[in-house]
């Protein structure tokens, strides 16, 4: 089976280049899933944890290249996120090379592709005592929200 | 009867007398005008199981400080919490501060799978048992130390103080390396069913380890340990739990550990969890007036009446809250005190997170330490070995 891969994808070039996958005919994982986001920014260590905590194998963060933000305040706060939160998964012991992040320019489809083989890559290297999936239990927390 | 009907009959609502003492201590009251406790009562009996918890739920800090005052003992934090529960029931979406991480790393950590990686700050000088009936729960501290790096938090520091002085007055521990979170915050968010399967973690932890005893530096763990894991484990089996002031401030006391002299003047800050809830107030003031030439300020607000850091389960934190932690660090500050000391990794996340703020440019900028990093830098190292 492949692994469950949840992509936060900037809605500028890191968008544009899985919609180039897409166009060009390049195949990925089905298993990979998309959210779309206004800014890469937005994304914080809360977010990327509840993937993890709802059962996600890995998580792509896929944004502009630094100094392409089209909001113009650059990449700084989610490196800023990114390193605290692979910090955090260490402690944890949930292997934080699964999270990843990805500077793309605009429409690189391949580069899309590429990116996800090495995450699958690295998730299936993970010893298997280490890989366990954290699938959500009983808690009244893992309800889907509905009425927020 | 359902669960909430058994609430209000456990937390003796109906006793309510409408005085609204708790309003006035309240010290969010203090400042969000909306935010009444006694009418959040009145409103939420009026109420049945489908309509909407009030919002305002959200904004108690569960500081206790009502409960201080209240007459009739109406156990309001707790009513507030099964508030919460069914607001969650009713799938709400809560405010949580710092994106909800916190809350995140309390949920995984909830995972039977989970083994965690989590004692690479301990330094090498320090001797730790692999096998003893005492442990010394860390609490989050390292979890603390990463997420809160840009406002140069250092909670860590608390606890490797914590064990120097146990070290220094040979008392042997052991150390958990899969302890999880104590749960507190979930359990007082109303997440309860997170709690219990933290606490039911830890417990396995403690019993395959064969723990006897517990000491901890964090009021939230001694407090939960103490009183919430007995309430809601069935099988809890009357683990000893001991705050580390407990029993460093006998010792330092009768001179079994001693200090060096020093000329700070510190004030201390009584965490709610350790004063209010915990009636520990005296033994972490003894440690500090043990030390030769050390002068502690009382702040108007101490012990019983202590103002809260202002952001307890790690939700809601607003502007309110900036006033309240804003007013905690002026009173510090018109102590004339060099050092402002507490006892709770929490306060200390939120009052220097105050400080950092930058809409708050005139905040007291004193300096804020743990109780055990300031005293155990401060040991004499006569008879160490």
């Amino acid at each position: 089976m492949q692994p469950t891969i949840l992509v936060f994808a900037c809605n500028w070039d890191g968008w544009s280049s899985m919609e180039a996958a897409t166009s060009e005919g390049l195949s990925y994982p089905a298993s990979v899933k998309v959210v779309r986001i206004s800014c890469l920014s937005r994304i914080h260590m809360g977010l990327i944890l509840n993937a993890f905590n709802f059962g996600a194998d890995g998580v792509l963060l896929l944004g502009c290249e630094p100094g392409k933000c089209h909001y113009c305040s650059d990449s700084d706060y989610v490196i800023n996120e990114y390193e605290k939160t692979r910090e955090i998964m260490a402690l944890l012991g949930i292997w934080k090379d699964r999270l990843s992040l990805v500077h793309l320019p605009a429409f690189d489809g391949q580069g899309f592709v590429n990116e996800i083989n090495k995450l699958v890559k690295e998730i299936e290297g993970i010893p298997a005592a280490r890989r366990s999936k954290l699938i959500g239990s009983e808690g009244i927390h893992q309800e889907p929200v509905k009425n927020g | 009867m359902n669960d909430f009907q058994n609430t209000i009959n456990n937390t003796r609502i109906r006793l309510c007398l409408d005085c609204g003492k708790c309003t006035v201590v309240c010290p969010i009251s203090r400042y969000d005008q909306d935010f009444n406790p006694r009418l959040l009562v009145q409103g939420a009996l009026r109420k049945d199981d489908t309509q909407p918890v009030d919002e305002k739920v959200w904004s108690c800090i569960s500081c206790n400080m009502c409960m201080e005052r209240c007459n009739y003992n109406v156990q309001f934090t707790d009513f507030i919490r099964a508030l919460r529960n069914k607001a969650l029931n009713q799938g709400v979406e809560v405010k949580y501060s710092h994106g909800g991480t916190p809350q995140a790393i309390m949920r995984m950590m909830g995972h039977h799978e989970i083994k965690q990686n989590r004692l690479k700050w301990l330094p090498q000088d320090i001797k730790v048992l692999k096998k003893s009936e005492t442990a010394f729960f860390v609490g989050c501290a390292p979890y603390f130390d990463i997420l809160f790096k840009d406002i140069g938090v250092k909670t860590i520091a608390g606890v490797v103080g914590a064990l120097r002085l146990l070290n220094k007055a040979d008392i042997p521990f052991t150390l958990l390396p899969n302890e999880r979170c104590c749960g507190r915050d979930l359990l007082v968010l109303g997440d309860t069913d997170g709690f219990i399967s933290l606490a039911r973690e830890n417990l396995a932890e403690f019993n395959r380890k064969g723990i006897k005893r517990i000491i901890t530096a964090c009021p939230e763990g001694y407090y939960t340990f103490k009183v919430d894991y007995p309430r809601y484990l069935q099988n809890w089996n009357n683990i000893e739990v001991v705050h580390i002031s407990e029993l460093i401030a006998p010792l330092a006391q009768s001179g079994k550990i001693t200090f060096e002299s020093t000329g700070q003047k510190v004030t201390f800050h009584d965490p709610c969890t350790l004063g209010r809830y915990s009636r520990i107030f005296e033994q972490p003031r003894t440690m500090l007036e043990a030390i030769d030439g050390m002068e502690l300020l009382e702040m108007p607000d101490n012990r019983e009446k202590s103002l809260c850091c202002g952001a307890s389960p790690w939700a809601f934190c607003g502007s309110v809250n900036k006033l309240v932690q804003k007013e905690r660090l002026s009173q510090a500050g018109d102590t004339g005190a060099d050092v402002l000391v507490t006892a709770c990794p929490k306060c200390q996340i939120h009052l220097k997170c105050a400080q950092k703020n930058t809409e708050n440019y005139n905040v007291n900028q004193i300096e804020i330490k743990d109780i055990c990093d300031i005293t155990s830098q401060l040991l004499s190292s006569e008879e160490v070995q």
